[in-house]
């Protein structure tokens, strides 16, 4: 995960992201290691953001939930969302907190 | 860093009725098998073995599997359908053809119906191959997956044809060689070049996918795919031209492809990072354990084995069955709950995600039902081949309650999932949604 804004403000995008469930999996796509990047130029919040595999019939669906999301969160900024395929995912990227659900602990 | 386009998915009407027809499909599949429990103990050639063998084929996996590559399609080749409005009227010829075929083998009327309902499969098969290879050709790269879809799709179109030939034959009788030779032709192109080599190709992607597992290297596929084409087009030219007893030696090449396919799945699941299984991934598994049956069974049916014939009869029977109520129905059962919560989940709440809390696809239907629906199948499988095996009408009925337990749950669970409605939903006040 990258970051390219203040500390606070990262985790705030990223707590609010963590909203956004991935339905197969049930994980959110913080945890899951979906987010790239998060940063802010001017009024403009950016994220990067990939999918577990290429063609998944999801895209659509979480880029505009985390769009949606994000608006709501942060009213006066406008927010872009990049679906980006590299570097592919892997479950490497899965978080610790991921792995801990994952293995039902 | 690359930026990729939004969703493939084709539209829901595409996708769905192919869901509905084949449940109700199975439904009638399993209550002509509890009239038909006189039919298991002579030879295959059988009208109402014929009608259970065409239902299961067309109606119920044929279909579904239409219905879910229309789906996954966009996913494994990760481009968009090519033609929505071909899928939708290659289902009218498919459920018309499936209709029109089960009735007249039921009736063993062999006229002009039959040929109409033979040429309206051929269409359809023809029309998918057309959607099939056009979106291929979309396709932004090309990979070992894609070579068995489409590979699958033309054998599904050459079973089409032979069986068109087979049906008109029955009227104007001239095949050189009696009906039973190239029924085996037509069931092996069938049962190996479409359904093992789509399933594979399919499952390859989605099985790793659905674990969070992934493949080191693919070379066992492109070897699975390899010797199972092989395999299949030996034994075609061989069945055709030059009858050897080489048949077990093409059996093996197939059986080949298969232990290769299975080794990957195992390879690669040993990398999951997913532990909880469901109900529907311990179905596959079950299913994929299923395999073992054809795979023994395909070398005494190719083979001179020397059995009493009635013994060889039920064999070639359990063969059959242990493919099409086997390992294809197992595997349909399993995965159709890994696919369809989700395509409808998606199509009724992705306008909601983000904004309010929505379910999971795991919430929009009964798993108690989906539970007691994989019990029933395997004891009814059990019985039922138990029954052949033994010639014991009995047991065979008890394993088509079986079987009709299991699509009487099955279509439940389905068409709660075909009816679900959005529920009222909560906005998000980040404080209530649960992980």
């Amino acid at each position: 995960m990258e970051t390219q804004v203040s500390e606070d403000f990262g985790n705030e995008v990223y707590e609010t992201l963590k909203y956004i469930i991935d339905p197969e999996v049930g994980i959110n796509i913080v945890d899951l290691g979906l987010i790239y990047s998060v940063s802010l130029d001017g009024e403009l919040l950016e994220i990067d953001l990939t999918l577990t595999t290429p063609g998944c019939p999801m895209s659509g669906t979480i880029v505009n939930a985390t769009e949606q999301i994000l608006l709501k969160r942060f009213p006066n900024l406008d927010v872009k969302v990049n679906l980006v395929w590299s570097p592919p995912w892997s479950t490497e990227m899965i978080t610790e907190e991921g792995m801990r659900q994952l293995e039902g602990k | 860093m690359s930026t990729a386009t939004t969703s493939n998915s084709p539209g829901k009407w595409v996708v769905l009725p192919h869901y509905a027809f084949a449940a109700l499909a199975f439904v009638a599949l399993s209550i002509l098998l509890l009239f038909s429990t006189d039919a298991f103990s002579g030879h295959y050639f059988h009208p109402k073995l014929l009608t259970l063998t065409h239902v299961a084929a067309l109606g119920w996996a044929t279909m579904l599997i239409f219905g879910a590559l229309y789906q996954l399609l966009p996913v494994v080749l990760e481009c968009k359908l090519y033609s929505e409005k071909l899928a939708t009227i290659a289902f009218g010829f498919l459920g018309v053809g499936t209709i029109l075929l089960a009735w007249c083998f039921w009736n063993f009327e062999l006229g002009h119906v039959m040929h109409v309902a033979a040429c309206s499969l051929v269409i359809s098969f023809i029309l998918l191959n057309i959607n099939v290879i056009q979106t291929a050709r979309l396709a932004p790269k090309w990979t070992i997956e894609s070579d068995f879809i489409v590979t699958s799709a033309i054998w599904l179109l050459v079973t089409g044809i032979v069986g068109l030939v087979m049906v008109l034959n029955f009227t104007m009788a001239f095949l050189p060689v009696e009906h039973t030779h190239y029924l085996k032709l037509h069931a092996h192109i069938g049962m190996a070049g479409w359904f093992l080599l789509l399933i594979i190709g399919v499952g390859a992607k989605l099985i790793p996918m659905f674990l969070l597992a992934h493949a080191e290297s693919t070379k066992k596929l492109n070897w699975s795919y390899n010797l199972i084409n092989a395999g299949l087009v030996f034994f075609i030219f061989d069945h055709l031209f030059i009858h050897t007893s080489l048949l077990p030696v093409y059996a093996g090449l197939v059986v080949g492809g298969v232990l290769l396919f299975l080794l990957f799945i195992y390879e690669t699941s040993k990398t999951r990072q997913r532990h909880d299984v469901d109900l529907g991934m311990k179905q596959t598994f079950v299913a994929l354990g299923l395999l073992v049956l054809p795979i023994v069974l395909v070398f005494i049916v190719s083979s001179n084995v020397n059995l009493p014939q009635q013994l060889l009869s039920a064999v070639y029977l359990v063969y059959g069955i242990s493919v099409f109520l086997g390992f294809i129905s197992a595997i349909i059962l399993g995965q159709t709950f890994k696919t369809l919560p989700f395509i409808i989940w998606m199509h009724a709440y992705e306008d909601y995600v983000g904004r309010f809390k929505t379910p999971l696809p795991k919430d929009l239907y009964n798993h108690t039902i989906q539970r007691w629906q994989n019990i029933s199948y395997l004891l009814g499988f059990i019985l039922l081949i138990t029954g052949i095996l033994l010639r014991d009408q009995q047991l065979i009925l008890a394993g088509a309650i079986g079987f009709t337990i299991t699509s009487l749950l099955y279509t439940a669970n389905v068409f709660q999932l075909l009816m679900h409605k959005v529920q009222e939903l909560k906005p998000f006040s980040y404080g209530n949604a649960s992980v």
